[in-house]
């Protein structure tokens, strides 16, 4: 189930991503490295994912969200567990695909925002017909 | 209203066709069949494709004409995704109950308490949970005893109007007793056809019949196992949690601990003996393994210090192989624990299976250690007697083809586990 695999997988339950207490007597603001693990090493999925359960990594196709900083072949962390709000990077499902655009919940309507000047909006006309398949928390950005 | 202590049986409808409709939404609402290894025959149909009259085990050859004017599509058999998916599930609902025992791939026993609504209103909590975590429809059965919950999700899944959840305690009693005298024995958990003949030629042939029946009597002429069925259908519970369980599809290995596994030494022993017992399991059944699930769990009252490991790997071959399954095991839990967690379970899902007449016959690029000491031994061996005389396990005696010539022509990605298989969004 890990998503970066060869790495410990990432703790779950947890609500927050909280290091366990150990104890330290080190001044606030000063974090010993050694402090947050078990094993040495940074654990992107410790970090990157609050819970496994619902995490899925998904790879973006085309420019509508150039942006917002997600470009094409960029990796996304989407997490379905979330509820999605106003301004939210949704991924949506769409007659039968899976879209990434972000969500506006406005006076005038549901839309389907796409964060590039070439692309147009998407209006949902009926909330019924809103199918949020995960919301993204996260974007691999290929620099 | 009492508080009770119930058994809830929680499994996924339709388990493998609804993994491949959550990375294809144009699955959703049309017939899909997934096919077996090699594509032969039919493992599994969406509600729609059970609707057209196909049947499992029923030959791809057959159907494939046919398929695109019943707007019928297939999906080979991909259980890297299925065992990934399972895991979570499983992961997702240990966080219902202190007591989880999973059964099968797609299915696994809660321990709740609470009164009859709260119960009901877990199981619904239960199937929203799974749906959106993990984009999984899931029906859950609640009752007295495992084999009254099976009944129960029996109920759940035949009646939709009841939200996927039934919980038999808050059904009318006379209404059960109408559904129990109507159902005919065989639809019983743990029930074979076999056992069914044996039961109407005694005038049993309702589940209500097997219910009233004495135990006794029923243990005398059949056995301690179908006793206990009798037993439980009347609300003692007697079938033991973390039985060990295999059906045609899987060989599932899963304990709880009674002291914590701690350590990486002793996980290793622990994924050992799962192996060692597995590959057991295999041979006993004449069949191959060609997929590995792997997981672990710390207690739910962990905190912060909660892991929960798991990991789906393909195996380099379809094997049987103690060494093999033990060495693949480890590797794949090793990484992934954490040294210090007190982990409270862990287990082992074999899928992928395959009878084991499709091993290749010796694999000669297979590099592992065991085979520089035992080269030798069976070139010696067959010099002195034959070159059919002696072989690793199966492999040395079979002389069917090799695995890499099975076909996966309708196969989905490996979503979950493959970074180059991974969804595609489209940003357009």
């Amino acid at each position: 189930m890990p998503v970066f695999s060869s790495a410990p997988a990432p703790h779950s339950g947890g609500a927050k991503e909280q290091p366990p207490s150990r104890g330290s007597t080190l001044p606030a603001g000063f974090a010993s490295p050694a402090q947050d693990y078990y094993d040495a090493g940074i654990d992107l999925n410790r970090h990157l994912i609050r819970d496994a359960t619902s995490t899925f990594i998904m790879r973006v196709s085309g420019d509508a969200m150039d942006g917002a900083g997600i470009s094409d072949g960029d990796e996304l962390i989407v997490d379905r567990s979330l509820t999605p709000k106003d301004g939210s990077v949704v991924v949506a499902v769409l007659n039968g695909e899976l879209i990434i655009r972000r969500l506006l919940l406005t006076g005038q309507g549901i839309f389907l925002h796409a964060d590039s000047p070439g692309s147009k909006d998407i209006r949902v006309p009926d909330p019924a017909e809103l199918s949020v398949w995960g919301v993204a928390t996260r974007c691999l950005h290929h620099v | 209203m009492a508080e009770r202590h119930r058994i809830a049986l929680v499994d996924v409808n339709s388990f493998y066709v609804s993994c491949e409709r959550v990375f294809d939404p144009r699955l959703a609402g049309i017939p899909v069949v997934v096919l077996s290894n090699n594509d032969g025959c039919v493992v599994a149909r969406s509600d729609e494709a059970k609707a057209l009259g196909i049947k499992t085990g029923e030959p791809w050859f057959k159907l494939a004409e046919a398929a695109p004017k019943l707007g019928l599509v297939q999906r080979s058999s991909n259980y890297e995704l299925y065992g990934d998916l399972s895991s979570r599930v499983m992961q997702l609902l240990s966080r219902f109950s202190s007591e989880q025992e999973i059964y099968s791939i797609d299915e696994c026993f809660l321990h709740l308490h609470g009164t009859d609504d709260e119960l009901r209103g877990r199981g619904t909590d239960i199937r929203a949970a799974v749906a959106k975590n993990i984009g999984l429809p899931v029906c859950v059965g609640i009752g007295p005893t495992k084999t009254l919950a099976k009944f129960a999700n029996r109920i759940a899944k035949q009646n939709p109007h009841m939200g996927g959840v039934c919980n038999l305690d808050a059904l009318d009693p006379a209404v059960v007793d109408t559904i129990m005298s109507r159902v005919p024995v065989t639809g019983l958990w743990g029930v074979g056809s076999r056992n069914g003949t044996r039961l109407n030629a005694l005038g049993i042939h309702t589940v209500a019949d097997l219910r009233d029946a004495d135990p006794a009597v029923i243990r005398a002429k059949f056995s301690v196992v179908l006793q206990r069925t009798v037993l439980e259908l009347n609300g003692t519970s007697c079938i033991p949690m973390d039985t060990e369980s295999a059906d045609k599809q899987q060989v599932l290995f899963s304990r709880s601990f009674a002291t914590p596994v701690t350590t990486r030494e002793s996980m290793r022993q622990v994924m050992s003996l799962y192996a060692q017992k597995a590959a057991i399991r295999l041979a006993r059944e004449g069949q191959l393994a060609g997929v590995m699930t792997v997981f672990a769990s710390t207690s739910r009252f962990s905190g912060t210090d909660a892991s929960s490991p798991s990991a789906t790997v393909r195996l380099q071959r379809p094997t049987a192989d103690p060494l093999m399954l033990t060495r693949a095991a480890i590797d794949a839990m090793d990484p992934r624990m954490v040294e210090g967690a007190r982990y409270a379970k862990a287990g082992i899902m074999l899928t992928g299976l395959s009878p084991a007449g499709a091993e290749p016959v010796f694999d000669l690029f297979d590099a592992g250690p065991e085979q520089k000491d035992i080269g030798p031994l069976l070139a010696k061996v067959t010099d002195k007697y034959g070159a059919a005389s002696i072989g690793l396990g199966l492999a040395g005696m079979s002389t069917a083809k090799p695995d890499w010539t099975m076909a996966r022509n309708f196969a989905s990605p490996r979503y979950t586990t493959e970074w180059s298989d991974l969804p595609v969004v489209k940003a357009v």
